[in-house]
């Protein structure tokens, strides 16, 4: 019922990108960024553990997510309960390809797993091109803007590049999703948030010391 | 020749069986162990223990070690809290289930989740002796010199797509529960062993209380 409910507001969401037509920020004064200074949070993931809490449309569930580099660069996620059921096990290479090697029956919808893989890439930080960036200054804020299929990746620092303020996926109108990376021990994110604009859907990762 | 293909047949079967638990060998009367096992179960009317769960994430070589405390009370009642590396605590009582993570909580009701109360079955049947007669799966029994072996091979369909099979093993000497070892399909596995047990220790009603 949950994922049916979440399924059906994916596409709704999936449509309304579909039907938006130009970009906001692009109306920002132009700016020049510091591209090597933004990979600085790109997290370098070589295993880590996160308590992982999740909310979508009023119901609420939790879990574990195991990230971890494999020696041939790809990055696998896994999420399981505390219990140890396991929910899904993506791998992203750095490529772009994406590959599901396993995931429940409940979970196992187009949309679901596009709206999982988008939302993981945009904080992977694997897909930013040099050669299509746009930046843009706004309110003291650098926006850092990458075409990405129909859509777009915005990473946003402050003015001095020092911080990463937040990321965005968004449709050419439209942010549709925000998500933040705080805290950097040893280049891993401790904490990690992504919040759907579209629909009420969250997911708050927190680094678990082992 | 009949009789020597037979032979032949018989000793494949034992050796296939030995070599999928090394260790262990099929327990030859079945009837014996049921009863034993339900007798011992019924005496036991509280449980008391620590535990630790493994899970074996074997195409990534990682494990991810979680320890506990847990209870159980008859009738079927259990509460097993995390510690560590997390805090996470999950009470079942009866057909209700609830979970605590952080800060916030959730009540489920396993009449509307199957799977939750397949798995809430497993739980209360193992602490109740009575795991053999469970209609969701077909059971084999295996023994070595100080524990049995339960092996619990899913023939519901929600179930076969999540587990190969759940092995429960029990100490031969007080028909406890010694660990459950869930695999799954993807060769991954979650152990989890019972460790300092507490036998019809007085457990307070309290801890199962679900509000």
């Amino acid at each position: 019922m949950l994922l049916s409910r979440m399924r059906y507001l994916l596409l709704s969401s999936c449509v309304f990108i579909l039907f938006a037509c130009s970009t906001a920020y692009k109306q920002m004064p132009s700016a020049s960024g510091n591209l090597n200074g933004l990979q600085k949070f790109k997290p370098v993931f070589k295993v880590a553990l996160y308590n992982t809490q999740v909310d979508i449309m009023g119901n609420h569930f939790s879990g574990l997510l195991l990230i971890k580099k494999m020696p041939d660069n790809t990055i696998r996620m896994v999420f399981s309960n505390e219990i140890g059921f396991k929910f899904f096990d993506f791998e992203f290479s750095t490529d772009g390809a994406f590959k599901v090697y396993s995931v429940i029956k409940q979970m196992n919808k187009k949309s679901v797993l596009k709206t999982l893989r988008k939302d993981f890439e945009l904080i992977l930080m694997d897909r930013m091109d040099s050669s299509k960036v746009s930046v843009h200054i706004n309110n003291g804020l650098l926006y850092y803007i990458f075409p990405n299929g129909n859509g777009y990746s915005h990473y946003i620092t402050d003015s001095t590049g020092k911080d990463l303020v937040r990321m965005e996926r968004a449709s050419k109108k439209k942010t549709v999703v925000e998500a933040i990376m705080k805290n950097y021990i040893n280049g891993i994110p401790d904490t990690i948030g992504i919040s759907h604009k579209t629909f009420d859907f969250t997911i708050g990762l927190k680094r678990i010391e082992r | 020749m009949h009789k020597l293909i037979l032979l032949l047949l018989i000793l494949a079967t034992r050796v296939n069986l030995q070599a999928q638990y090394p260790g262990y060998s099929v327990v030859a009367d079945l009837s014996k162990f049921k009863t034993e096992f339900s007798t011992a179960a019924q005496k036991t009317t509280a449980i008391k223990s620590d535990f630790i769960q493994e899970k074996n994430l074997s195409m990534l070589s990682e494990k991810i070690i979680s320890k506990g405390k847990f209870w159980f009370k008859n009738e079927s009642r259990v509460r097993m809290e995390y510690s560590q590396p997390f805090q996470y605590l999950m009470i079942i009582n009866k057909d209700k289930v609830f979970v605590k993570d952080g800060q916030k909580e959730n009540k489920i009701s396993t009449k509307s989740n199957k799977l939750f109360q397949q798995i809430n079955k497993i739980m209360i049947d193992c602490m109740q002796g009575t795991t053999l007669s469970n209609p969701d799966f077909k059971t084999r029994v295996f023994e070595n010199k100080t524990t049995s072996m339960v092996e619990l091979s899913p023939v519901t369909k929600g179930l076969k797509d999540l587990f190969r099979s759940i092995n429960v093993i029990i100490d031969k000497k007080d028909f406890t529960l010694t660990s459950i070892d869930m695999l799954e399909l993807s060769g991954d596995n979650t152990h989890i062993r019972f460790t300092n047990k507490e036998l019809n220790a007085t457990i307070p009603d309290a801890l199962f209380i679900i509000k």
